[in-house]
């Protein structure tokens, strides 16, 4: 992924006004650490239309269109479709959800 | 920039383009640009009956936002030269980042 | 295994230029049809193109054997597909 990438970290946010030392930071805090860390894993994608992609995350652009090898497609809980690559247009997704340990 | 260019070369050829109301428009492309907005003459609606209004349109301006298809003349397309143009452009998008 | 050449998804997709691909479109449309040219927006330019549309009538509730799927297939033989219409695009699998 490079510099140009629209998913770039989120602006920092001010934390809560607590008083309380800030939290320290976790392993997998943002959102790119997180697409980093499913590259090459098992995912679900869901779309905005409700459909699902089961698959492995072969990799994924800064418009989240992703490559995905041995999907799935589920509509409702059902097998709908079987891809061995398929590629999903990022506009689609809703979210990609790790379906093994990152 | 490369389906624009392919549309510039097929100016003066009829097409039939398809809207996303899935309005069909046979027509000869007068222009084309950027956008992939179209300029049709001699215009043609496949199914008149269902669009009456469309009768007396002669000419008509289609933003590309609304096309959902373009039926091309398949004579008129070198399919190995767009081949090549996609890999080479595809080649240097990479290289642009 | 493409897995291997493969960085960013539209490398995918150059895999499968002259190759026959499937792409499933909004609107419950389907293509097949071989790849000609493509661009970043994912519009296409494909080339013996079977179009498949699927109407399903009857009820929200009705169990899913009880629902009736309308297909309605169409040919064409070189079509450009705008981009934002585009859901998924398959290449051939390479088994």
């Amino acid at each position: 992924m490079s510099d140009a990438s629209p998913i770039a970290p989120p602006p920092a946010q001010t934390p809560p006004e607590t008083g309380s030392p800030p939290p320290v930071p976790v392993p997998q805090g943002s959102p790119t650490d997180f697409l980093k860390g499913v590259v090459g894993k098992r995912v679900i994608v869901r779309l905005t239309s409700g459909v699902d992609y089961r698959g492995i995350l072969s990799c994924l652009d800064g418009y989240m269109n992703i490559a995905l090898e041995q999907t799935e497609e589920h509509v409702n809980g059902n097998v709908t479709n079987r891809y061995g690559d398929a590629f999903i247009r990022g506009n689609n997704v809703l979210y990609i959800s790790a379906a093994e340990e990152i | 920039m490369l389906i624009f260019s392919v549309f510039k070369t097929l100016t003066d050829q009829t097409v039939t383009v398809e809207l996303k109301n899935d309005l069909c428009i046979t027509g000869v492309l007068k222009s084309v640009d950027q956008f992939l907005n179209i300029r049709l003459d001699n215009i043609k609606v496949s199914d008149e009956g269902r669009h009456p209004h469309m009768m007396a349109v002669k000419n008509c301006f289609i933003r590309g936002s609304v096309v959902r298809y373009v039926q091309l003349p398949a004579d008129h397309v070198d399919t190995q030269l767009l081949e090549d143009a996609t890999r080479r452009e595809a080649q240097n998008q990479i290289k642009q980042r | 295994m493409a897995s291997l050449s493969i960085q960013e998804p539209f490398d995918l997709i150059r895999l499968s230029l002259s190759e026959r691909v499937f792409v499933k479109l909004r609107g419950d449309r389907q293509l097949s049809g071989i790849l000609h040219a493509y661009d970043g927006h994912m519009n296409l330019i494909l080339s013996d193109v079977e179009e498949t549309i699927m109407l399903v009538d009857g009820m929200d509730d009705a169990e899913p054997g009880q629902q009736v799927v309308n297909i309605a297939k169409r040919k064409m033989d070189m079509l450009f597909v705008r981009g934002d219409g585009v859901i998924l695009v398959s290449p051939p699998s390479r088994a």
